[in-house]
């Protein structure tokens, strides 16, 4: 029996959540590109990559919306998990290094659902993401209002957050998808599962608890 | 020549290979900045407030009907205005700075437009392509003097810059700006800007004699402008910042699109190592 050996890592409406995330994000990020790199800047000629951002930022903003509405109790876990850092936090960033340049596994302590990271990203993720949203408001709506001090620094905050969420997300596709240790990652960001063995030898803790029936 | 800044980061940037992409005709399309070339020299002291200038720029560059301005309610620039007067009431007699682009040797505008649309023409003017604007406006929210004015749609974001040519087609078939040519007293006088400094400045020498206040302005400020003033008061009284600059952020944003260039490709190049050394320690291990 093949569904006993695999365990639901996402429920499916976090996968769609997430790709639907990512495709709106991939859209402002090339369009915004176009405004960052002078080299790219050609095809922003006529302005439809800056009402194709425009659109874009309609399902960036609207999708956590919406997936906030849905499930409240699991964002609001989400939101808690990504901001509570501690110990094992530190003591997962001394580990890594040999973790992921393919030392023993079993020199790594057992993880929750997330390791420390997976919450980065999901933090900068978060941060960024507001940042994103606030600095872009300014420039958008508010642009008659500013000053053109402000507005500048808005431009630059905006940028900012740019390559760190371009530099973050390299990470978070080369772990999530490339790295070869991580052999069922994005597996489990397409239908939700992962293979017990997976989930006992990478989230140790998460798996003993959904183990015991707690979940 | 001179490298500039933004010349020599692009080529740095492109050395390492993140702007390959980028389209040939954009690299062709930037001169370098001069500060010689062809140049105005707006003399405020020979102004009579007739507004042919504001009128002959509006006629030939099709921007629309006018009728004559009131001294106490100017026009602002806009994207049909490219150029109006800014009075100043001096004990109940109007003086007045024409104002229009000052077609800057450093322009902030070019340093900061991402499409290539705005760039140097060869005879030192701040030359722009409309069909390659994006309307992304950075260039209005960065000229230090306010002078691009968007035409835009606020919720589309569709928009287009507007602002004086400096008569592209005209100076280039060696004829005056329209706004030059319609002077009535010789206040606004075209020619090579080496000549019209040597000009001003003696202009302002003999005011200098009965008003101490009397300057020439433009010569220096961003590398030199394509638009000099004979002054007989303060730059601030007549609307012009007393030391205009290329806002710092232009050269932030310069740091930032390397150190996020250079950083993105170290990353990439990380990822290739750690794949390598991870999966041969791995297969170590299972041996």
């Amino acid at each position: 029996m093949a569904e006993a050996r695999v365990v639901e890592r996402f429920k499916k409406r976090t996968v769609w959540f997430h790709w639907i995330h990512t495709a709106a994000f991939l859209v402002l990020l090339v369009t915004g590109a176009m405004l960052f790199l002078p080299g790219l800047g050609g095809p922003a000629a006529g302005g439809l990559t800056r009402s194709i951002h425009r659109i874009a930022v309609v399902f960036f903003v609207g999708a956590p919306i919406i997936y906030f509405i849905i499930n409240p109790r699991m964002s609001l876990h989400f939101i808690k998990e990504t901001l509570t850092w501690g110990k094992d936090d530190i003591k997962w960033l001394m580990l890594a290094p040999d973790y992921y340049f393919g030392g023993d596994e079993s020199k790594m302590f057992p993880q929750g659902h997330v390791n420390t990271g997976q919450k980065m990203w999901e933090f900068i993720v978060l941060a960024t993401g507001i940042i994103f949203v606030v600095s872009g408001f300014f420039m958008w709506v508010l642009k008659d209002v500013l000053s053109p001090g402000v507005f500048q620094w808005c431009v630059i905050v905006h940028d900012v957050a740019f390559i760190l969420a371009f530099l973050m997300l390299l990470v978070h596709i080369y772990t999530g998808s490339l790295h070869p240790r991580m052999t069922e990652s994005l597996r489990s960001m397409w239908d939700g599962k992962v293979s017990k063995t997976y989930a006992s030898s990478h989230y140790g803790k998460w798996y003993d608890e959904i183990a015991k029936g707690k979940n | 020549m001179e490298i500039s800044r933004k010349d020599f980061l692009k080529g740095a940037a492109g050395a390492t290979g993140l702007l390959l992409l980028e389209p040939p005709a954009m690299a062709l399309a930037k001169d370098s900045q001069t500060h010689l070339g062809m140049g105005m020299l707006i003399d405020v002291t020979k102004c009579v407030n007739c507004w042919w200038c504001y009128a002959a720029c509006k006629e030939y560059n099709n921007l629309g009907e006018t009728v004559k301005p009131d001294l106490e309610q100017p026009p602002a620039l806009a994207p049909d205005v490219w150029t109006t007067l800014h009075p100043v009431n001096k004990g109940g007699e109007w003086v007045s700075r024409k104002m229009a682009c000052n077609h800057c040797t450093e322009a902030a505008c070019v340093e900061v437009c991402p499409t290539g649309a705005l760039s140097y023409n060869k005879l030192g003017f701040v030359q722009y392509d409309r069909d390659k604007c994006s309307g992304c406006g950075y260039c209005a929210e960065f000229c230090p003097f306010g002078v691009p004015q968007m035409e835009a749609n606020k919720t589309t974001g569709v928009a287009i810059m507007n602002k004086c040519t400096f008569c592209h087609d005209r100076v280039t078939n060696g004829e005056p700006p329209a706004c030059a040519a319609a002077c009535t007293t010789g206040a606004i006088k075209y020619g090579k800007r080496a000549e019209l400094i040597t000009e001003g400045e003696e202009r302002v020498a003999s005011l200098r004699q009965s008003n101490t206040e009397a300057s020439l302005y433009g010569v220096d400020e961003l590398k030199g402008l394509h638009v000099m003033y004979v002054l007989d008061d303060s730059p601030a009284t007549y609307g012009l910042p007393a030391d205009p600059e290329v806002p710092p952020a232009t050269t932030v944003r310069d740091i930032f699109r390397w150190l996020g260039s250079g950083l993105a490709i170290a990353a990439v190049a990380g990822f290739g190592f750690n794949y390598l050394v991870a999966r041969i320690r791995m297969r170590g291990r299972e041996k």
